[in-house]
């Protein structure tokens, strides 16, 4: 009987109480928010808001329950954590201004994968630094959806490399070069007199030389990064607006994969949606000034499936994103970064690279 | 059977078996050439899912993930690469061995993850006409030479 | 399998026999009579020979040790599906039970050591405490109404019924460490809820999925226990090893020892070297197959788990190695159109088309030389033949997937609950497929052995009808079956 006891013993101890001491062993430890990602469909963040304290450490406890998934803070320069499915990782972040900060995902994760986003409180004493200053676009009052077409359009891609130059500086008079779209300046050159002798396709590359000069490679380099990591998905990666997400939200729910298939979830990509801006098209493009695309950037399209960036950009990223937008319009030559638009083989003069603000 | 009709029989059967499993093959003389596929990943398959080459190809893989980041880790080669949703990314290697090769997603991208699989043919498949040789020999060999006591009633 | 001329009811059988009552099963020893032991031509190599393999397997410590680490990692197993991560492939849980068990079951435990598993399969541990109320010498007051298994069930339809349905969600169960945790709690508590019922281990012999297919293939394995001479069995009154005694349960498995041709439904528990008072219990060693040289006890519901088997090695095959997306997407979306069109076409596949083509083969043999057997008897012991190929399917099927993800193991062994340990440093290990080039000629080898096994398996099944060359035309048109399925498989897996 005693050996039926030490078996019993055996039993219990052996197996029953590793499975009590597990039980046991499943606590977060409490100074860690656990965060878990899913996809939107699924839920996305897991809380979807966290509080935090000025000046007090956070630390963030950091999975991914489905697919890989990505953690970064909007506006902010911290580098982004990958969250690989099944492994933790933790990282501590310590805001120094309080306010309403925004966590997203930052590997595509599905066509909804924007909407995974969550928002962290920070209470504390101090004010939050306002933004640079009201949006331009707000500034300047204009109507995100009103379409904006140009009546005049090149016959093929305008190169800067073409372009004397010496134009530039001449259009640079006529104002802040963001509150004009490309059709603009290009009347203002058109109706000079002094431009009589010059084509409308030289004007065109003259326009070119401008935008090239408001810009420089090291923004281009960070636009074209943006713009692959979170645009590229859905407008493509030429700007064709033929991403491999474009089907999904031009097409509605059936198109969508099955990962946004079994959610009703009203809102979700694919009800209502429109098919992704080509940047490639003429028309559109060199008719909208740089305010317009920023602000449609930091809007969002209301529901046509463009998400809003503006809780996650900084302003200077916006710039940048949007500099490099025309780079399928414009040819800047092979120095100013790759893209659909200049991949002509021309090389192109080095050149002072000014600033727009 | 006598014994040394057996053992006879037997040895014809291994020589037999030897040549089928070894005996070199001639190789179809295809000029080597750069070959290029655009393979999308979805969950949890690739499309095209099978991608065929020569032996001696220089192959690319563009991989485009169009729901969430996959990979593709070619089996025998052991090379991989990883795709998120509107990068594009690219794989090269020089098809050199001959054979079927699982194309495996390397990044779990959901439930099905493990079982994301695709095939890479290299020139002929060797292995299979050879085994299938093979196991008509192992037949013919088992029910001519298998003893058939031992059966109770 | 229950002995036909024991004479004792079977509900009498499941109580204390007489001899309980004695102090002791020792001095019970003592007063035995002299039975007749003539040396048995039956017996082939007794591993029970060896001293010391002799006292761990007589002994209830050894086996009971290992059952407690199996219930552990089986609790383990199921904590870490219901707590860890979603992610499966990153679950201890699947990890643990569909990598690393089933790469153990499929490539060793099963090939070489039959229902090995059984012996020490952690499921029906708490059932059975209950049941004998005791974990080592069972008492007679243990709990349960010990009735016997419906007569109408005694066969292994409903294990064949389980198998299917688990084949058919598979996609689901393999990857879901919440869905594997339940399927794994539903084994513990029906086995649990089935040894307070019925008698003995009622839910191995005719409920447990897995145990059907074990049984079916531990045909094959070169372990077995037998008896050493039968004139002790029939001389000896008591029966003591199914009845039981005071040192041990009366066979769990519900059979006989004396009567024990095929290794089928023998669970190896030992309970019977335990009881035995004549040691008349041998833990042969012998040839791959041999109970596939046996006619006795062939039986249709068999036949079928053969069909089952083989064809779910062939739909895994297509649906979990294949390059067919749409294929996969039906298999896992349950409940779904697609997957209702996917389990009919499975099932109609295992239960229809196989055994269909099979029976016109059985006919075309029977046709070639006249056969006066029932048909019926034909095609069930030509369906033993198919026991080796199936087997070898299995094999060379887990070898690809098993290669594969061994890798998953890694990070999941340190953090099995997915609480961010790093218990042996490999928490971040990649995953890493191993021996991805030798891999296919593995299964190559693999295949072209299965296929030569059944060959000749299926010409022995046909010699006990006619002589060798008769035979041989009999078994043609199973042989080309065979080679058809082998050409099949070898389409899914290599090439």
């Amino acid at each position: 009987m005693r050996a039926e006891w030490g078996a019993r013993l055996l039993v219990v101890l052996g197996a029953v109480g590793l499975a009590v001491l597990t039980v046991f062993a499943v606590r977060v430890p409490a100074d860690a928010v656990e965060l878990r990602g899913r996809m939107a469909d699924d839920g996305g963040w897991t809380p979807g808001a966290i509080m935090a304290r000025v000046g007090e450490p956070l630390t963030l406890r950091m999975t991914s329950d489905d697919v890989v998934h990505g953690f970064a803070i909007g506006q902010s320069a911290r580098p982004a954590v990958d969250l690989l499915p099944g492994a933790w990782i933790t990282t501590t972040v310590t805001f120094d201004q309080p306010g309403k900060y925004t966590y997203y995902c930052t590997r595509w994760c599905g066509p909804n994968h924007w909407r995974m986003r969550g928002t962290i409180d920070v209470a504390g004493p101090g004010m939050r630094a306002p933004a640079d200053s009201v949006p331009l676009f707000l500034r300047l009052k204009l109507d995100l959806d009103q379409a904006h077409p140009s009546d005049v359009v090149p016959t093929e891609t305008p190169a800067a490399a073409r372009a004397d130059g010496l134009l530039a500086a001449v259009a640079l008079e006529s104002g802040d070069l963001r509150t004009q779209s490309p059709v603009q300046v290009w009347r203002t050159l058109r109706k000079r007199p002094a431009n009589t002798g010059l084509t409308d396709r030289q004007l065109w590359d003259e326009v070119a030389a401008v935008w090239r000069a408001a810009t420089s490679p090291e923004r281009l380099a960070e636009g074209r990064r943006l713009y692959g990591d979170n645009c590229a998905a859905c407008h493509g990666e030429t700007g064709r607006g033929d991403g491999v997400m474009a089907k999904s939200l031009a097409a509605g729910p059936a198109a969508n994969s099955m990962v946004g298939e079994h959610t009703g979830m009203p809102g979700m990509s694919g009800h209502g949606t429109v098919a992704p801006t080509d940047f490639t098209n003429r028309r559109n493009m060199l008719g909208a000034s740089a305010a317009f695309l920023q602000g449609k950037i930091i809007r969002g399209g209301m529901g046509t499936g463009m998400p809003y960036w503006g809780p996650i950009f900084t302003e200077s990223q916006l710039w940048a994103l949007v500099d490099y937008l025309w780079t399928f319009q414009f040819d800047y030559g092979s120095s100013a970064g790759s893209s659909a638009a200049s991949r002509t083989k021309r090389d192109s003069a080095s050149k002072p690279a000014t600033r727009p603000h | 059977m006598k014994r040394s009709r057996v053992i006879t029989t037997a040895l014809v059967f291994a020589l037999g078996a030897g040549v089928v499993a070894f005996a070199p093959l001639p190789g179809a003389s295809v000029k080597p050439a750069n070959r290029r596929f655009r393979v999308e990943a979805s969950s949890f398959k690739y499309a095209p899912a099978t991608i065929k080459a020569n032996v001696g190809d220089h192959v690319t893989i563009d991989l485009v993930s169009t729901d969430v980041v996959h990979g593709l880790y070619v089996d025998g080669y052991d090379v991989s690469v990883t795709a998120d949703p509107g990068r594009t990314a690219s794989l090269s290697f020089v098809a050199n061995r001959a054979g079927m090769f699982r194309l495996r997603c390397s990044v779990t991208c959901g439930a099905m993850h493990p079982f994301m699989l695709g095939k890479l043919h290299v020139g002929r498949n060797d292995l299979l006409w050879r085994a299938l040789a093979l196991a008509l020999l192992a037949g013919l060999v088992g029910v001519s030479l298998a003893p058939m006591r031992g059966v109770r009633t | 399998m229950t002995a036909p001329g024991l004479g004792v009811s079977k509900r009498l059988v499941a109580t204390t026999p007489a001899g309980m009552g004695s102090p002791s099963g020792r001095q019970g020893r003592a007063e035995l009579p002299q039975l007749p032991s003539a040396p048995s031509t039956e017996s082939r190599l007794d591993l029970l020979r060896w001293p010391l393999l002799r006292a761990v397997l007589r002994s209830r410590w050894p086996q009971l040790l290992v059952r407690v680490a199996a219930l552990a990692g089986f609790l383990v197993a199921v904590l870490a599906g219901l707590l860890g991560t979603p992610v499966g492939n990153h679950n201890f849980g699947i990890v643990l039970v569909w990598i690393a068990w089933w790469t153990i079951m499929m490539l060793v435990a099963l090939p070489f050591f039959g229902r090995g598993w059984c012996s020490i399969c952690p499921i029906p541990v708490p059932g059975e405490w209950l049941q004998h109320g005791a974990l080592l010498n069972p008492r007679r007051d243990g709990m349960g109404f010990r009735r016997a298994w419906p007569a109408r069930l005694k066969n292994i339809w409903l294990q064949n019924g389980a198998f299917s349905g688990v084949a058919v969600c598979s996609a689901v169960v393999l990857t879901q460490p919440r869905i594997t945790a339940v399927v794994l709690l539903a084994f513990l508590f029906v086995a649990i809820g089935t040894s307070l019922i019925y008698e003995r281990r009622a839910f191995c012999r005719y409920l447990c999925p897995v145990g059907g297919f074990i049984g079916l293939y531990s045909q094959l394995a070169p372990v077995a226990i037998r008896v050493k001479n039968k004139a002790t069995c029939a001389a000896h009154t008591d029966k003591s090893c199914y009845r039981g005694s005071a040192d041990g349960a009366g066979c769990p498995w519900l059979l006989y020892p004396g009567a024990l041709t095929k290794n089928t439904y023998c669970g190896m528990c030992m309970e019977c070297v335990r009881t035995c008072p004549y040691d008349n219990i041998a833990v042969t060693l012998r040839p791959f197959g041999a109970d596939l040289r046996s006619p006795a006890g062939r039986r249709l519901d068999e036949a079928f788990k053969g069909f089952i088997m083989l064809g779910a090695a062939m739909v895994y095959s297509a649906v979990m190695l294949g390059p067919w997306g749409d294929l996969k997407m039906a298999a896992y979306d349950i409940g779904s159109a697609r997957w209702f069109a996917y389990a009919l076409g499975v099932l109609v596949f295992i239960n229809g088309v196989l055994p269909g083509l099979f029976l016109g083969a059985v006919s075309a043999g029977r046709a070639l030389v006249a056969s006066t057997q029932p048909v019926k008897r034909s095609f069930v012991s030509f369906a033993y033949a198919l026991v080796p190929l199936g087997l070898m399917a299995w094999i060379a099927f887990s070898l690809s997937f098993v290669f594969a993800s061994i890798s998953y193991l890694w990070p999941t062994m340190s953090d099995p609950f997915g609480l961010g340990w790093d218990l042996f440093g490999t928490a971040h290990a990649s995953w890493q497929p191993y021996l991805t080039r030798s891999v296919p000629t593995m299964q190559a080898i693999v295949l072209v052995g299965g296929f030569a096994w059944s060959a000749v398996t299926a010409h022995r099944i046909a010699a006990e009808e006619h002589e060798q060359r008769m035979a041989l035309r009999q078994a043609a048109p199973v042989i080309a079956y065979c080679f058809l399925i082998t050409v099949c498989l070898m389409g899914l897996l290599i090439a």
